[in-house]
């Protein structure tokens, strides 16, 4: 078990030493990330981040939701930078990490594939590949497709992807599709002087066959000399094919583990850290035994054979990684997703809603996961945005009231702590946080029944988070109930009354409070197979 | 996956700023909103003033021509807005008024239906040819600009087999004429129409929950329907109402003219009554597609090409002033646009 805590302000390698610890010398890192800081207005998202990759290795980066993965990379592309003071070195190159650019990563011989790389589905290889660099000209602007098929078929070859240079890229496989998109980035690299690889969660989008075949891949390039750096949500994969493993917990470095360390329990601990310290207000406890939703052996999208009751007055969390269908059971009961089999039974009354405007009328409400797509009207005023889900209330005597609504928006702006500067102003204008609260109070004015949250508190800032619990604490002593999803399992324990556990598409497991434990969540989540509880 | 590890990244755009930011804010607000009423009035003054225009511009005659010539263009615009309001263009406006048009005529002239047979029929098959185009987009969910363009070179041949490229003239309902034509307290008649399709629909778009729907789906189409919206309806009835009031104003044309011409009613009325609407989306409530800017930017589109014809200068001014005014309304939309979504 490595030391979890790198909070210290000195090099994490010596603070961190200890068995199985990365001992690299400096001299041999293919990258060298030291002291790099990000503060955004409001915010630490990286907080002096240190580490070695050391060369021909293949390194995993993991972290929660927030933990500043992402954010590290980003400045390591070159699409933010940082706060001065720290450095990247690579190779022999030193850049300042408020210097970043991507000219100057791609100078350095830094690569980078995106979690949803640009591959185009009706294109061939061959043109998907020249995309990235140009195509062979002849002459004047003539494309020389004899040229680029050669240096395509080098290239497949080079990187062992089984397709020909006019295959379509839509008939492969997702995984060699995710190849030739390393390949692309890859081109160009020196074959002596290989530079690092950095792929951000290659696997986010692929089943679970298609993951072996591009972590085997990886271990292929990774055998020839090159350097990867992979951020990954899967902990299987990375026991499976990294080398080393850095984790991140709130924008800090948390930890490194090495070869045989890299163990489900070592990375669960340094991801989950110690207790946070955040205040989630306690939920009023369940009184009732009336079964507000009952769920019976729902089928449909990922999910399979679900079924669970939710109490009048409960909070229900879901725990679960992307891809294991918990957002599609909270639309399938919101009417917004085809169910293939079950039903669902809501108040002792049997529902198949046509149109979400059904589901809306019998007292389900739904915040969506994906703020800006699925719920926010950016450009409308706050104002509509609250009453975007009970217009008609508003309607009497053949005209809208304006006034009403505006009225009613200012008195929702001081219940629901939204800071704003006016209800007239455009919602998108606000900070997520606030946002989020404008979501949230749109569907509680309504007064719902159920409450349908998918990630409710993702994007959003510590203090928001607190006041979006607060308000969904104050509907719950209402009697409404809730079904809560979210990353974030140390949230999941702290506000959940029970949770079940969501593993491809399956009921896994459940945890009641008070022994809802995040590690144990996080272990349920991750592993497939079904835990006795 | 969507990551947000970027936590801080929208707090920046927090709502604050100094009290002297504020106050250029407003004064900001008040200058996009009245900028094109502005424009409006510094042009006519111009021409009222300048030596080249100054005895034929600022005429009764002149002012009740351009106002009753553009009534038709007005209730073009008022159809195209509604599709807009809601995200999706309908090309077809200038094309349903030209068949709208050559049917009215030819009902009264070749089958001798009474006007407001004749009248009824012609607005129903432009409802008839929006339902067909609103089905097409919002059920199928073919694109609107292709749907509505296919849609609108079609018309133009079946207006041109129909009349068989005369216009119609014979047996045209005198009552029907005198509805189109002469004045109402010095206005003319066609002006109280526009005026009053521009109440109706202004009332729509901004005083009833169906308007306030539309407005919903074009800011985000699938929040309105996470928010209980029936979006594939409500598109398709806006598409039949923009069809009917084409077909409403393939009538006026008759009423006015006395007949029907195969050369009206056709795609460049639609241009200008999409450079109208999006001109107009620029002032009163810039950003958003709104009746009364888009009634300013009519009127000033049609005074400014008046002056300038008045002034002497070639007919082709027209099209390059109708076209430029939508160029410089479609950027000015999007850089506002832009400025609100916080990207600029």
């Amino acid at each position: 078990m490595p030391e979890a805590d790198g909070r210290t302000g000195d090099s994490p390698l010596t603070s961190q030493a200890g068995p199985g610890m990365a001992a690299a010398p400096t001299h041999s890192s293919a990258l060298r990330i030291s002291h790099i800081s990000k503060t955004f207005p409001g915010t630490r998202a990286l907080d002096d981040v240190s580490f070695d990759i050391a060369p021909g290795q293949i390194h995993a980066l993991l972290g929660g939701n927030g933990s500043g993965k992402s954010t590290l990379i980003k400045i390591l592309a070159g699409v933010y930078r940082g706060d001065p003071g720290g450095t990247f070195v690579i190779g022999d190159r030193e850049i300042p990490s408020d210097k970043t650019a991507p000219e100057l990563a791609r100078a350095a011989g830094l690569r980078f594939v995106h979690q949803n790389p640009a591959v185009f589905p009706a294109l061939s290889v061959a043109e998907n590949i020249a995309i990235g660099t140009g195509f062979e000209k002849m002459g004047g602007s003539t494309i020389n497709w004899k040229a680029l098929r050669r240096r395509t078929s080098a290239l497949l070859e080079r990187y062992d992807i089984k397709a020909s240079p006019h295959t379509l890229m839509r008939s492969l496989r997702p995984a060699e599709r995710a190849m030739v998109a390393i390949a692309r980035a890859l081109q160009d690299q020196d074959e002596d002087e290989k530079g690092v690889l950095v792929l951000d969660e290659p696997t986010a989008s692929l089943p679970r066959a298609e993951v072996v075949r591009l972590m085997l891949a990886l271990a292929r390039y990774a055998r020839d000399g090159q350097t990867i750096l992979f951020i990954s949500h899967r902990l299987d994969e990375v026991i499976e094919a990294a080398d080393q493993a850095t984790v991140l917990r709130d924008g800090r470095y948390a930890g490194t583990v090495v070869g045989d360390e890299i163990t489900e329990p070592n990375l669960i601990s340094l991801i989950v850290g110690r207790a946070l310290d955040r205040v989630f207000p306690d939920m009023p406890e369940v009184t009732s035994t009336e079964v507000a939703l009952e769920v019976r052996h729902a089928s449909g999208g990922p999910l399979r054979d679900v079924s669970f009751q939710l109490r009048k007055g409960e909070v229900l969390g879901i725990a679960g990684l992307l891809g294991s269908g918990r957002s599609e059971l909270l639309k399938m009961i919101f009417g917004a997703y085809q169910m293939r089999g079950g039903e669902i039974v809501l108040q002792g009354t049997r529902q198949h809603f046509h149109h979400i405007g059904e589901a809306m009328r019998a007292g389900v409400a739904y915040v969506p996961e994906d703020r800006p797509g699925e719920a926010a009207f950016g450009d409308m005023s706050v104002s509509e945005n609250f009453s975007a889900a009970l217009v008609s209330r508003y309607w009497s005597g053949g005209r809208l009231h304006h006034g009403r609504a505006d009225a009613d928006a200012r008195q929702s702006i001081k219940d629901f702590f939204v800071r704003t500067g006016n209800e007239r102003q455009p919602l998108n204008t606000l900070s997520g946080g606030n946002q989020q609260k404008v979501i949230l109070a749109r569907w509680l004015k309504r007064q719902p029944k159920i409450l349908l949250l998918d990630e409710p508190t993702q994007g959003v800032d510590v203090n928001a988070r607190a006041e979006i619990y607060s308000i969904v604490s104050d509907a719950v002593a209402a009697g409404c109930s809730v079904l809560l999803v979210t990353s974030d399992f140390e949230e999941l324990s702290r506000v959940s009354d029970r949770v079940i556990v969501l593993s491809q598409g399956r009921i896994t497991g459940e945890l009641h409070a008070p022994d809802i434990d995040p590690i144990r969540l996080t272990e349920l989540a991750f592993s497939t197979q079904e835990a006795a509880v | 996956m969507t990551v947000t590890d970027a936590t801080g990244a929208e707090t920046a755009l927090g709502s604050g700023g100094s009290e002297t930011e504020g106050g250029n804010q407003r004064v900001m607000i008040l200058v996009e909103k009245y900028a094109l009423v502005g424009l409006f009035v510094v042009m006519m003054l111009f021409f009222t003033f300048w030596s080249k225009t100054s005895h034929t511009f600022p005429t009764r005659a002149n002012i009740k021509n351009v106002l009753g010539n553009q009534a038709v263009i007005g209730i073009l615009a008022m159809a195209i807005i509604i599709p807009l309001v809601c995200g999706e263009f309908d090309f077809s406006v200038g094309s349903v008024a030209g068949l709208s048009q050559v049917l009215c005529a030819g009902f009264m002239s070749r089958l001798g239906a009474p006007w407001p047979v004749a009248v009824g029929l012609a607005i129903l098959i432009g409802a008839a040819i929006g339902l067909s185009n609103g089905n097409t987009v919002a059920r199928v969910g073919v694109n609107s600009l292709i749907v509505t363009l296919g849609i609108a070179t079609v018309l133009v041949g079946v207006v041109e087999w129909y009349t068989k490229g005369l216009s119609i003239i014979n047996r045209i309902s005198p009552s029907l004429v005198h509805l189109g034509t002469g004045d109402w307290l010095g206005i003319p008649r066609t002006v109280y129409y526009l005026a009053l399709v521009a109440a109706l629909v202004y009332y729509m778009l901004e005083h009833t929950p169906y308007g306030r729907y539309l407005h919903s789906i074009g800011s985000n189409s699938d929040a309105a329907r996470l928010v209980g919206l029936r979006v594939e309806r409500l598109v398709l009835i806006s598409f039949v109402l923009s069809g009917a009031l084409a077909g409403l104003a393939g009538v006026m044309l008759v009423a006015r003219n006395g007949g029907a011409s195969p050369q009206l009613g056709t795609v460049s009325d639609t241009l200008q009554a999409l450079s109208a609407a999006f001109l107009g989306a620029t002032a009163i409530k810039p950003g958003r597609f709104n009746v009364l800017g888009t009634i300013v930017a009519i009127f000033f589109l049609a005074f400014s090409v008046t002056g300038l014809s008045l002034a002497g200068v070639a007919n082709w001014i027209n099209d390059v002033f109708n076209g430029a005014a939508l160029f410089v309304a479609v950027l000015i939309s999007t850089i506002i646009g832009r400025r609100r979504a916080g990207v600029a």
